[in-house]
């Protein structure tokens, strides 16, 4: 169970850099997870970590001892790959093997440690099928098993839930953080899936270009995003974002305006679905829109409507409320949960309210 | 035409099938007389040539087959699965090699052969085989390597060195595309006859399909040479019996991806 840094980290491959100064810590026991869009480095991050690929330059610690140049398998790290890749030719139980072969542990011992893991997760009577006789998530389940039976440092977990169907990834989710949190061991888990990373993580790290945005627990990512990117990545449906400018502590775009805290020039306001509310056309300093369309989710609906400039605004209404496109309709935010991000794409930290409210919920 | 008599193949037109199957052809391509109701069937005069052609015929081509899979297989792997500087040069002049037809660089190996006192041994024939065969295979076999699961980075993970994951993890998932690389080689060089003809023709490292071609020449031996085309065709045939379940299982389509 080790304590990992990650310190000035980059990783080059010819022009294109995949990992800019990346900074992280994990602690022992954490599960943090790794989150962005296709290409933003998380993978190639979570190589470096297991010693697979070797950085441009930086270093990577565990225990704060310095592991850059040791590699995958002396780290001890266990991975489970994208659709927890196994050796085709090899039967379940020789690929959870191959996990102990330099162990110097005799047959008899090695199939007793076995024996133990198989129990633990119900699959001792996969064990002598091939990988093309299991399905997904019976595959995924003795990946997880070759991971925890060499008892590692840390597991790495690269996107193990993408090739799974809706509903067996919902379950597994909720079985391997279990897991994660029996045996305490340190983890790091990739995935593109912000759903699954507020679900699951402990912390989450953001990532985009290379660049880590922010680091925080699921409920800061969500409530108090540092970047512009953060915020329109996390949450579904996404939070709006309204370019426009900040003129003598109002926001202003067009006609529509809202009182904020923050120093004047170009800015973007963001605002969560379930925090703007449906107004009368017309009314004052309010955003004109026209209905575009109404997604039904049961509970409630997501009213999308088209503002002046063609940008499209989500509005979390109530399962009654009925809209025929093309419907004209105001928009007013609830001012305290609005969150200003400033033309660098940095949210503008003087304003308060969202954290305050959230924090203690 | 093998198991007909002398007799009826001077016939015209000679029946398409005989009226009792006549082994005499057979008998005679090894060197042995062969009564038959109305005389005896002499033995052939090639006979020692066809002999000496099979015998060699079969170490020529398991000894290429050997020498192409070990060379071939490490090199289409690393050609598949790794980067290396000058990779797409060097894979392009592995194409250009197979680019070439046989009749082209015939007289510059004999010229080099003359001086290396290869002319008319087995090795310089299985070393002009190698020639076409290695770069051929690995081109078939870059794109099988490429299909395989990517199980490099578990095998790092595990504790498998390079050399150890190949052997022990790669190849064995391998199994259908060394079949398939076995099989090609072997044919190629089984039925390899324009620099077999040039290079080791009519001295003791003959090989079969030149050994055959002698009956065609001075006394026309029709039934003889349709015997030993049917004892040719016997081991490829083998060899593609027990070899060709493999074959489906590859998939060559994907090959260009």
């Amino acid at each position: 169970m080790a304590r990992i840094e990650v310190q000035g980290l980059h990783k080059i491959y010819g022009k294109h850099v995949a990992v800019q100064g990346l900074d992280l810590e994990i602690a022992a026991g954490e599960l943090l997870v790794l989150l962005g869009p296709s290409g933003c480095g998380k993978t190639t991050t979570l190589n470096l970590i297991a010693g697979l690929d070797a950085p441009s330059s930086g270093a990577i610690m565990f225990d704060g001892q310095d592991v850059t140049g040791i590699s995958a398998y002396r780290r001890n790290v266990a991975m489970v790959f994208q659709s927890a890749l196994l050796y085709p030719h090899l039967t379940a139980l020789r690929n959870i093997e191959t996990s102990l072969r330099h162990r110097g542990l005799d047959r008899a011992a090695r199939r007793h440690r076995i024996a133990e893991v198989a129990r633990m997760l119900g699959i001792e009577i996969l064990l002598n099928k091939l990988p093309s006789e299991l399905s997904g998530g019976e595959r995924q389940l003795v990946a997880t098993a070759k991971a925890i039976v060499r008892e590692p440092e840390a597991f790495l977990l690269d996107e193990p839930l993408s090739a799974l169907d809706a509903a067996l990834r919902l379950s597994l989710r909720a079985e391997l953080v279990k897991l994660q949190k029996r045996l305490g061991v340190t983890t790091v888990f990739v995935t593109h899936d912000q759903v699954e990373a507020m679900t699951m993580g402990d912390r989450i790290a953001v990532m985009s270009n290379g660049r880590l945005e922010q680091v925080g627990t699921p409920d800061e990512i969500y409530n108090a995003p540092v970047t512009l990117f953060v915020a329109g990545f996390i949450g579904t449906p996404p939070m709006n974002l309204i370019a426009g400018e900040i003129v003598a502590g109002q926001f202003r775009q067009g006609r529509f305006s809202i009182p904020v805290t923050a120093p004047p020039g170009p800015a973007t306001l963001g605002v969560r679905p379930q925090d703007v509310r449906v107004v009368a056309p017309g009314g004052e300093g309010a955003l004109q829109v026209e209905v575009f369309a109404m997604e039904h989710l049961g509970r409630e609906s997501v009213l999308i409507a088209e503002s002046g400039d063609g940008s499209k605004m989500r509005v979390l209404v109530p399962a009654n409320f009925r809209a025929r496109m093309g419907d004209h309709l105001g928009l007013l935010p609830d001012s305290a949960q609005c969150l200003v991000f400033g033309a660098d794409g940095r949210r503008v930290i003087v304003e308060r309210g969202s954290v305050s409210r959230y924090a203690n919920r | 035409m093998a198991f007909l008599t002398p007799l009826e193949i001077r016939r015209f037109p000679w029946p398409l099938i005989p009226h009792e199957a006549n082994l005499a052809a057979f008998y005679n391509i090894f060197g042995f007389d062969y009564a038959l109701p109305n005389g005896t069937s002499p033995a052939s005069g090639q006979a020692e040539q066809i002999i000496r052609g099979l015998i060699n015929s079969v170490a020529v081509s398991i000894v290429v087959t050997m020498i192409t899979l070990v060379i071939v297989l490490p090199l289409a792997y690393m050609f598949a699965r790794t980067s290396f500087r000058l990779k797409n040069s060097l894979l392009f002049a592995i194409l250009l090699g197979t680019a070439l037809p046989p009749i082209s660089t015939l007289i510059p190996f004999y010229a080099m052969y003359l001086r290396l006192g290869l002319v008319g041994t087995l090795t310089g024939l299985v070393i002009v085989n190698l020639t076409v065969t290695v770069p051929l295979v690995t081109w078939m076999l870059i794109g099988y390597f490429r299909n395989l699961p990517p199980i490099e980075r578990l095998a790092r993970i595990d504790g498998y060195g390079h050399l150890a994951a190949f052997v022990g993890l790669v190849l064995p998932q391998a199994r259908s595309g060394v079949a398939v690389a076995a099989v090609i080689t072997f044919l190629f060089a089984w039925n390899e006859y324009t620099y077999a003809l040039m290079l080791v023709n009519g001295s003791t490292a003959n090989t079969l399909p030149t050994a055959i071609s002698g009956f065609l020449f001075m006394y026309p031996e029709p039934s003889n040479l349709a015997a030993s085309v049917i004892i040719t065709i016997v081991p490829p045939a083998l060899v593609a019996y027990f070899l060709q379940r493999h074959v489906g299982d590859m998939n060559l389509v994907d090959a260009v991806r």
